[in-house]
């Protein structure tokens, strides 16, 4: 089974880890696959303009730098620790309404998506690309400051575009995800050096991002996993 | 002047005094002058005898991979590497097999087997590593330790010697992304560094620092072998200890290893130091005393704490503290060490915590290692906790509050 997180942030956007001692510390932990996924943060809201102040996000300006660097850090990766790196986004569209908010990781991207598009042209934009879309903590999370409902609450309108959904995300576990029966994945939602330790996926594929996207997708030899040291 | 600001101002200089020659020992041992400690090879030992690498392993370290990794880069003719684990699921063991199926052209074992047959953790993993062991001279090497290419070449030069028993090396602190870790590096660049090159250059006294030691399986047997200290928290101090009663020497090599400190947390700082504060109490005794007062920078913060802030007793603190920093900062450049100036900023703080650490073992005499809470006696001899009374129902409480707290 290969040992994934899929939810990463860097000094990108709001990590503290630079993303080359990230993809180390994960290397040095014997991970097989990772995806980098910095937020791409809306400007349509007050939140998400501090985020753009703040420089809390990946703009198109340096998409290219970002795409760049990961693909830099995956050969090295291949290299060195024989890890898999797949370079993402997180569309954060941040209201302060949580019902309004939602988080939505974009896999194997190839182009730079706005978080300020619509919902539906995001899901359109990123089929298109063949990325794998993943809907984040769909539910409430123990640290209370980043809810986002909106997938959740209108999954009867969104389902047919999600390939998965966050089972689990760090600590929390959300089972609503379980009682609908829908693919599902786990991550870490990393910020910090001890957010390695959190729930992971495991996945019975070969390590080939064509072969990951398709086990996810079809969800058969998925499981999910506690790691902890 | 009041007397007590008087015995503070002397402890204070009495510990600079002590740290002074400590600084002294590393600049002048042997251990850190030669130019091999930095890597650099002097001579070719005229002799490479075969060498088992035991390398216990239980959870992930800081850098583990090119830790492991660099074992498979010795400039050595002979040698395997065992990494040694207790449980198939730890996370380690997938690591480990990573470095096996990265170097199949070397000698390399991940032995899986679980063993209890002490209360040592470590020397349990060492049991059957040891056991498969092909080679007569065994290196017990942990897990958090990452060598240059001519360690092995380096510490064997040593065993020519057949009264040598023992080889074991200093080690100093790298690395340091968080708090903790630079912490931990400080206090092993200055505390441990100065007090190992103390001991062994003015005291002439066996130290054995357990993170490397390398050893004839013939002298190990001799002095008892793992059996004989498969139930003490400080293996690597009794094994020095019968080693040198048994008539060997026990030898600090020339060669410096790193340790890899880089996402230490506060509080792994502080258990770790408080299990070895505790270890060093139930050893030493009424010695333990002496690293209270040679901690120039609590003393001269106590003075500060029970005579409030006065000019005086601000610059007694301010003072000591610049010296205590200044020495760190001389010894990290000595050894090499890659952190940071403003990381010595942070020196005083760490030896105001250590201070406290300090009276922690003579209030408690229970240490939680790998996972297992352990009474800890004489000569670090371990017990385990009993599951019902009294220490039960304090552990119960302990724990409560802890998890209200997580």
């Amino acid at each position: 089974m290969l040992l994934c997180d899929f939810h990463i942030h860097t000094t990108y956007s709001d990590g503290s880890i630079e993303l080359q001692k990230v993809v180390d510390i994960y290397g040095q932990a014997g991970f097989d696959v990772i995806a980098i996924t910095d937020h791409v943060v809306n400007n349509d809201s007050s939140i998400g303009k501090l985020a753009h102040r703040f420089k809390y996000t990946v703009k198109e300006e340096n998409f290219q730098e970002y795409m760049d660097a990961i693909e830099f850090e995956s050969t090295r990766a291949w290299d060195k620790y024989g890890m898999l790196v797949i370079s993402g986004i997180e569309i954060s569209k941040n209201y302060i309404n949580p019902d309004l908010s939602a988080h939505i990781l974009l896999l194997d991207l190839k182009g730079f998506i706005s978080a300020s598009w619509d919902y539906e042209r995001i899901f359109r934009e990123a089929r298109e690309q063949d990325a794998l879309i993943v809907a984040c903590h769909p539910q409430g999370l123990s640290d209370m400051s980043k809810d986002t409902y909106h997938l959740w609450n209108n999954r009867e309108k969104y389902a047919k575009y999600i390939d998965a959904w966050e089972i689990a995300n760090r600590d929390d576990v959300f089972n609503v995800v379980s009682l609908k029966k829908y693919p599902y994945i786990a991550n870490s939602d990393f910020h910090k050096a001890r957010h390695l330790y959190s729930w992971k996926t495991l996945l019975n594929c070969s390590k080939e991002v064509g072969a990951i996207k398709q086990c996810i997708r079809h969800n058969k030899g998925v499981a999910i996993t506690l790691f902890r040291n | 002047m009041e007397p007590l600001f008087l015995i503070f101002a002397a402890l204070s200089l009495f510990g600079l005094f002590a740290y002074a020659l400590q600084i002294w020992s590393v600049r002048s041992c042997r251990t850190i002058s030669t130019p091999s400690c930095l890597g650099k090879p002097i001579s070719a030992p005229p002799f490479f005898p075969p060498i088992s690498i035991l390398k216990p392993l239980k959870g992930l370290d800081d850098n583990l991979f090119d830790n492991l990794e660099s074992f498979c880069h010795q400039d050595y003719p002979e040698y395997e590497v065992i990494f040694s684990l207790q449980n198939e699921n730890d996370p380690a063991c997938k690591v480990a097999r990573m470095i096996k199926n990265k170097y199949r052209d070397r000698d390399i074992t991940v032995h899986v087997e679980r063993c209890s047959a002490g209360l040592n953790p470590k020397v349990n993993n060492l049991i059957p590593a040891y056991r498969i062991a092909k080679h007569p001279y065994i290196l017990i090497s942990d897990s958090n330790v990452m060598a240059r290419k001519n360690y092995l070449a380096d510490i064997i030069s040593d065993m020519r010697d057949p009264g040598v028993g023992l080889v074991s090396n200093p080690i100093r602190g790298i690395g340091g992304e968080s708090v903790g870790a630079v912490l931990e590096n400080l206090h092993l660049n200055s505390f441990v560094m100065g007090s190992v090159s103390f001991l062994d250059r003015f005291l002439k006294m066996p130290c054995v620092v357990g993170k490397s030691m390398l050893m004839r399986k013939s002298d190990l047997e001799a002095i008892g072998g793992f059996a004989g200290v498969k139930d003490v928290l400080a293996e690597d101090y009794l094994i020095g200890k019968r080693m040198h009663e048994s008539g060997k020497r026990v030898v600090l090599s020339s060669h410096m290893i790193d340790n890899i400190n880089e996402y230490w947390g506060i509080r792994k700082f502080l258990n770790r130091h408080t299990r070895w504060g505790k270890l060093r109490w139930q050893i030493g005794g009424i010695k333990y005393i002496s690293e209270l007062i040679s901690n120039p920078v609590f003393m001269s913060f106590l003075a500060l704490a029970f005579l409030g802030p006065s000019l005086r007793t601000v610059a007694l603190s301010a003072g000591v503290s610049f010296c205590k920093s200044a020495g760190d900062f001389f010894i990290g450049r000595k050894i090499g060490t890659n952190m940071a100036i403003s990381s010595y900023v942070l020196g005083p703080l760490k030896d105001v915590l250590i201070g406290f650490i300090w009276f922690v073992p003579l209030l408690s005499n229970t240490v939680v290692w790998r996972g297992n809470r352990y009474i800890i006696g004489k000569d670090s001899m371990l017990s385990p906790c009993p599951e019902t009374g009294l220490w039960s129902f304090r552990y119960k409480v302990v724990e409560t509050i802890k998890a209200r707290f997580a």
